[in-house]
């Protein structure tokens, strides 16, 4: 069987009526219950405190009188600037750091399936050794350019004398499985050193802290994603790209890549709604200038309780750029992949 | 893992053998940039990586092992060996931590049996099978005894008198979680892979609660759970519940956590395995339905062996953000009623916000602890496998 | 080999070196130059609180007026109220120093003072006329800005528990307010289950936060206070002044927790999870016959936009106990004349100032004249012209302090207050705030730990049934002592009797 179009792939096996009414019911009870908390902050932020106090009301007009109390102060009255300046700091955090995450991992991804790493682990040992050191001397107030010089020389030495002695070495496998441990640290045990580290760098309160932050946060995550991709592309085209005379770079940048954008889609989403949504890094990590929005939502909880109304606001402005993003790049994940085509 | 060192030693001999013979000086760089891709690819990633987690990780070991002090004109951080460690496990805040044991009811026994018949069969079979060294050996001993004492602090701590700490909790959680995410997932994939109508519109409202901020996921469903003044009020005054209130009960209260997290995270399974079934390939799946299989056979032999990688994967991602659990139970009751809901990470993020850092940072190192070596057990036992096959 | 190092370390050093142009435009600050018509000229300050509307909102609001007057600019940044505490200290003991001055909840102050971080105000004050300092009701002053005698915050808000009650309700019923712990359950059981708003649906005699990790630790020793302190503030009501051993393991917070336990019967359903924001808006919709809370019940009642209860509400000095401790025996004995000084009509009240009202503290690192400049905008704040009217206002959040603010009724009606719910409001503040058994927070260094780690977790797990009275007591209690000792008992015991004001 032969497909006309390999962009209108899908499953090739046609529903009976019976098994399409059981499917849509199960999609609509599933966007009901995606839906119905959405509607919920919806009609709250139309709320007065005394609305939403004295028990559930669902329809303005019919159950309460709606007002716009809470979009006033929000976006043009008390709270105007604040929200501004915490939009304007998450808009350009958020998708800078998402997508160099997207590149330097997808890159990262792409050299794990189809390259082999030994790294010895006594030359790692060194180095970790030797940055420690070096990263440790800065915190504690060294001047940065003779702890990075003193550094250097120290890591020289300790390669010729130490690590020759050791062979054993690293596989594929154990560096992404490295990458992903940087994930099992809660927030709350790396904040306060990362703070440090940023304090001693002078980068706090500067969006370059969030982008480089949530950079290496992320990273983990779309080399894991992108791996899998990878794997489940066929090698052949690559070695008839690779025996035509193209560099390894334009095989990744014009060959793998367009193939994985399924996969692409899918993990710059995440990344981005990471970076997006992040609190405690944000917290600490920014002052007046970088503060971003999740910060803002957070901040509703005061000493009366939570805002719900102002809340309600936040987040819907909050989401509206996302889900925007989501209905672009929707079609490229359905796109699907051209593994099958090629096959054939 | 055969497929890359195949591709690797067919890349090489094709990429060296193939270069163009222009210049001896631009061959010879050629070569070089060539021979530095496998770095070029992979550097800057483990860098930016290792500069923002290394010190990081042994700032908050020593933590871990010292107390912080304010003092006259600073703080001072005194080494204190393993005592926040002991004070877990064995001082103070052990009926915090583990739990309170009780005697296990007869379900609980026969899971903990269960659990341990399977490993020491497992390990019988391993050694039996005459390829073990050493090293792997202890290793797997070892699992043996860490899993089987999880299995049996979930034994005692559920039983009737016990009660769980937040380790248990932490665990309900994960995995709980993730099974009912999975499966969720995994059936909304299928269906708007199908050929529906609106199956575009379906796709993007199912992603949007990954959208939301997580504190404000929690809050939004703070307002849900309220049965007092929340939307399903009249549902739960119709049920004649109005004098009882859910997260007042340590059950109840741990359900919503549960059911909030399922909202939050279905997208996140959702979209991947999306992902995964449009990227399968169709061919092999039409060439069974002509030789008759029926659709069942097909989603076993053919659609689940081709996203199982992708899914252990996501599995294994999401079992690390799990175990990280903690606006939810901040949010929706602040770890109460007692200490029902609290997370370790909530655990150890109420030590931190009081600046018990050393406290604080144990417990952050006793979760690293654990998910280390439930994943590398996750990846030895169950990856590794899905992925070679 | 060696090439993947250099290239390595090539990488890594542009990492760092992409922070120094950034690092050289943060340590160069603002400096201009200016001519010295006003004092401050030139100067910013760099001011952190949370996010308001609350305390942020006037000191936004009177920035702009501070700076004509001054030249000083005021910038105020704010953070999410639960994170304030931490991103101060890191703050100042990583030696940032990015801000200027806090406006803070004095209960922290300890754990900046010892380390040395907070700038020591006395003399300020002292030659400072306008403030009024004598104006400033004598707990707030003597207390609640000083710390081992000297005056280290500016007041800009007082803050204690009360008791709120429906006026309506128990004047129908003939009822006087509570004056014991014993009246308040009565009230409570009258009122509980009826319809108190007329929708039909019934209501509950008394709503107090309980939810972990909110308030209810505060509110347990507003209820222990009445029986544990009967001789004044510098008595203490959390440890033993000579020992340090913990006020727990007594026969007070035994009946103090049993109060406690019971007023949750007569609260709504999911009462243990309830926040003071939610037992807020549950009074002011009308569904409380009584409530226990600082003193925002009391403005936000009057607002149409939150309240169904427009002069319906009262407000009393927190109930009190016939019978208090005796230390000795840790025993219960009946008030006489001897050990309950200020006992009125034979019940001992010790109204509790939890959290102690938000004040202004500065950063002892910032340079002189941004010190001098950040003192005067709080002078200026604290000043009863700029006070008075503040105090009034509900979004404000202050409550007041001073006592002209009392005795000036009429602003209070300006401000939208029926002069009868002035006059109760105003009250219930006055004879707790002249209360001079007033009971201090606790504030030692690492008071957190005593409060929302140990105190709160034992009190709702008691109140959860997940342990017993018994249990409770001995948790709080060993959990105290064990923070005390690995803090030090010689320096906690310091700092709490530094706290109180008794000097040796």
């Amino acid at each position: 069987m032969v497909i006309p179009n390999p962009f209108r792939r899908r499953s090739p096996v046609a529903l009976s009526p019976l098994e399409m009414a059981i499917s849509y019911l199960i999609l609509i009870i599933w966007t009901g219950v995606v839906i119905f908390p959405l509607y919920w902050l919806l009609v709250t932020s139309f709320k007065l405190p005394i609305d939403v106090n004295m028990g559930p009301f669902y329809l303005p007009f019919i159950d309460f009188q709606p007002s716009l109390h809470a979009w006033d102060y929000i976006l043009v009255g008390d709270l105007a600037n604040d929200t501004r300046r915490n939009y304007f700091n998450t808009v350009v955090v958020a998708p800078t750091s998402a997508s160099l995450a997207l590149l330097l991992g997808t890159a990262a991804a792409y050299g794990l399936t189809r390259f082999e790493y030994r790294p010895r682990l006594g030359l790692i040992l060194c180095f970790l050794g030797t940055l420690v050191i070096v990263v440790a001397a800065i915190t504690l107030g060294a001047p940065w350019q003779v702890a990075i010089l003193a550094g250097i020389a120290l890591f020289v030495i300790l390669v010729q004398t130490v690590a020759r002695r050791f062979q054993r070495s690293l596989k594929n496998s154990d560096i992404a499985f490295w990458l992903i441990s940087q994930r099992m640290l809660p927030p709350v045990a790396v904040v306060i050193p990362i703070y440090v580290l940023f304090q001693r760098l002078g980068l706090l309160d500067t969006h370059l802290a969030l982008i480089i932050t949530y950079l290496a946060v992320n990273l983990p995550i779309v080399v894991w994603l992108m791996r899998d991709y990878f794997q489940s592309i066929p090698l052949e085209l690559e070695e008839c790209a690779a025996i035509d005379g193209a560099s390894r770079y334009r095989i990744f940048w014009s060959i793998v890549l367009p193939l994985a954008v399924p996969g692409l889609v899918a993990t710059f989403l995440f990344v981005l709604v990471f970076a997006w949504n992040e609190y405690l890094l944000a917290l600490f990590l920014s002052g007046a200038k970088s503060q971003t929005l999740p910060l803002t939502v957070a901040a509703q909880n005061a000493t009366r309780g939570p805002q719900w109304w102002y809340m309600s606001v936040l987040i819907l402005i909050m989401i509206v750029p996302v889900i925007a993003i989501a209905v672009a790049l929707e079609r490229y994940i359905a796109r699907g992949l051209l593994v099958g085509a090629i096959k054939g | 893992m055969t497929t890359e060192r195949v591709s690797r030693s067919a890349l090489t001999e094709v990429g060296i053998g193939t270069e163009a013979p222009t210049s001896v000086v631009l061959r010879h760089v050629g070569t070089r940039v060539e021979r530095m891709a496998g770095n070029v690819f992979i550097l800057p990633a483990v860098l930016v990586v290792l500069f923002l987690s290394i010190f990081p990780l042994f700032l908050s070991l020593s933590l871990s092992l010292s107390r912080l002090k304010f003092v006259k004109g600073g703080f001072e951080i005194k080494f204190v060996g393993l005592a926040n460690y002991h004070k877990l496990l064995f001082g103070s805040e052990q009926n915090h931590f583990l739990g309170v044991l009780g005697s296990p009811s007869l379900l609980g026994w026969l899971f903990f049996l269960g659990v341990m018949a399977f490993l020491i069969w497992r390990l019988v079979r391993y050694i039996r099978a005459g390829s073990s060294s050493v090293v792997s050996l202890v290793g797997r001993v070892l699992t043996v005894v860490l899993l089987g004492s999880i299995a049996w602090l979930l034994a005692h701590t559920l039983s009737p008198e016990g009660r769980p700490g937040t380790v248990v909790v932490t665990l309900l959680y994960v995995f709980i979680g993730i099974a009912v995410q999975y499966a969720l997932g995994l059936l909304l994939a299928m269906l708007t892979t199908q050929r529906l109508p609106a199956r575009r519109f379906f796709r993007v409202v199912f992603l949007l609660p990954m959208m939301i901020t997580p504190v404000g996921i929690a809050y939004t469903f703070r307002m849900m759970t309220d049965t007092d003044k929340g939307p399903f009020q009249p549902i739960w005054q119709a049920l004649g519940l109005g004098l009882y209130s859910w997260v007042n009960d340590p059950w109840g209260a741990r359900t919503a956590v549960i059911i909030s997290d399922i909202w939050q995270w279905t997208p996140f399974m959702y979209i991947v395995l999306l992902a995964a079934l449009e990227g399968q390939s169709v061919e092999l799946m039409e060439a069974a339905l002509v030789d008759g299989a029926n659709r069942w056979q097909v989603f076993w032999h053919i659609t689940l062996p081709q996203i199982l990688p992708v899914s252990t994967t996501l599995i294994l991602i999401r079992m690390i953000e799990a175990f990280k659990i903690v606006d939810l139970p901040n949010v929706l009751t602040n770890g109460g009623p007692g200490t029902a809901t609290e997370s370790m990470t909530l655990h150890a993020f109420i030590a931190w916000r009081t600046l018990d850092l050393g406290g604080s940072a144990a417990i952050a190192y006793m979760l690293l602890f654990l998910v280390t070596f439930l994943s590398m057990s996750y990846v030895n036992i169950l990856r590794r496998r899905v992925v070679e096959v | 080999m060696k090439v993947r190092w250099f290239v390595i370390f090539v990488l890594l050093t542009v990492l760092v070196t992409l922070g120094a142009p950034v690092a050289t435009v943060v340590a160069s600050g603002p400096e201009k130059t200016a001519p010295q018509e006003k004092p401050f000229e030139g100067v910013e300050v760099n001011v952190l609180t949370f996010t308001g509307p609350q305390i942020a909102e006037p000191l936004q609001r009177r920035g702009p007026d501070f700076t004509k007057l001054t030249g000083a600019k005021i910038n105020v940044i704010v953070v999410p109220f639960s994170d304030l505490y931490q991103k101060i200290l890191t703050d100042m003991a990583t030696g940032t120093n990015s801000f200027d001055a806090f406006v803070f909840a004095p209960q922290w102050m300890v754990d900046y003072i010892i380390p040395g971080y907070l700038e020591d105000l006395t003399e300020r004050v002292q030659n400072d006329k306008d403030i009024q300092w004598d104006d400033i009701a004598p707990f707030f002053r003597d207390f609640s800005a000083t710390y081992a005698g000297r005056i280290y915050t500016i007041p800009l808000d007082g803050d204690f528990h009360m008791v709120y009650y429906r006026k309506d309700l128990l004047e129908k019923e003939g009822m006087k307010p509570p004056a014991t712990w014993d009246d308040y359950l009565a009230i409570a059981k009258a009122f509980h289950g009826k319809d108190l708003n007329g929708d039909g649906d019934p209501d509950y005699g008394s709503c107090i936060s309980k939810k972990r990790g909110a308030q209810a630790y505060w509110f347990i020793f507003s209820v222990a206070g009445g029986f544990i302190q009967s001789l004044g503030t510098s008595q203490g009501a959390f440890f033993d002044t000579d020992t340090m051993k913990p006020l727990v393991d007594n026969e007070a917070f035994a009946a103090a927790l049993d109060i406690y336990n019971e007023t949750t019967k007569y609260g709504p359903p999911d009462e243990l999870n309830l926040d003071v924001g939610d037992t807020r808006s549950l009074f002011t919709s009308g569904r409380c016959a009584l409530s226990m809370d600082w003193g925002d019940i009391g403005t936000l009642a009057i607002d149409p936009q939150t309240s169904v209860v427009q002069d319906k509400v009262g407000s009393v000095i927190l109930p009190g106990s016939t019978k208090v401790l005796d230390r000795k025996t840790g025993k219960l004995v009946p008030c006489d004349e001897k050990i309950c000084p200020y006992a009125v009509d034979g019940v001992n009240h010790a109204p509790y100032a939890a959290y102690g009202g938000w004040s202004g503290g500065i950063n002892a690192a910032a340079e002189p004249k941004v010190k001098d400049a950040a003192y005067a905008f709080f002078s200026y704040m604290a000043q009863p012209a700029q006070a008075n009217v503040d105090v009034t206002i509900g979004k404000t959040g202050f409550n007041p302090y001073r006592i002209s603010q009392f005795l000036n009724r009429e602003l209070w009606v300006k401000a939208g207050m029926s002069p009868k719910a002035a006059s109760d409001y105003l009250g219930a503040i006055e004879d707790s705030l002249n209360s001079p058994n007033m009971v201090l927070d606790l504030r030692i260094p690492q008071s957190q730990r005593y409060q929302q780690v140990v105190l709160d977790q034992a009190v709702s797990q008691f109140l959860s049934g997940e342990i017993t009275k018994e249990q409770c007591m001995k948790q709080i209690y060993d959990g105290w002592e064990e923070i005390t000792e690995e803090l030090g008992r010689e320096q906690q015991l310091e700092a709490y009797r530094g706290t109180l004001g008794i000097t040796k």
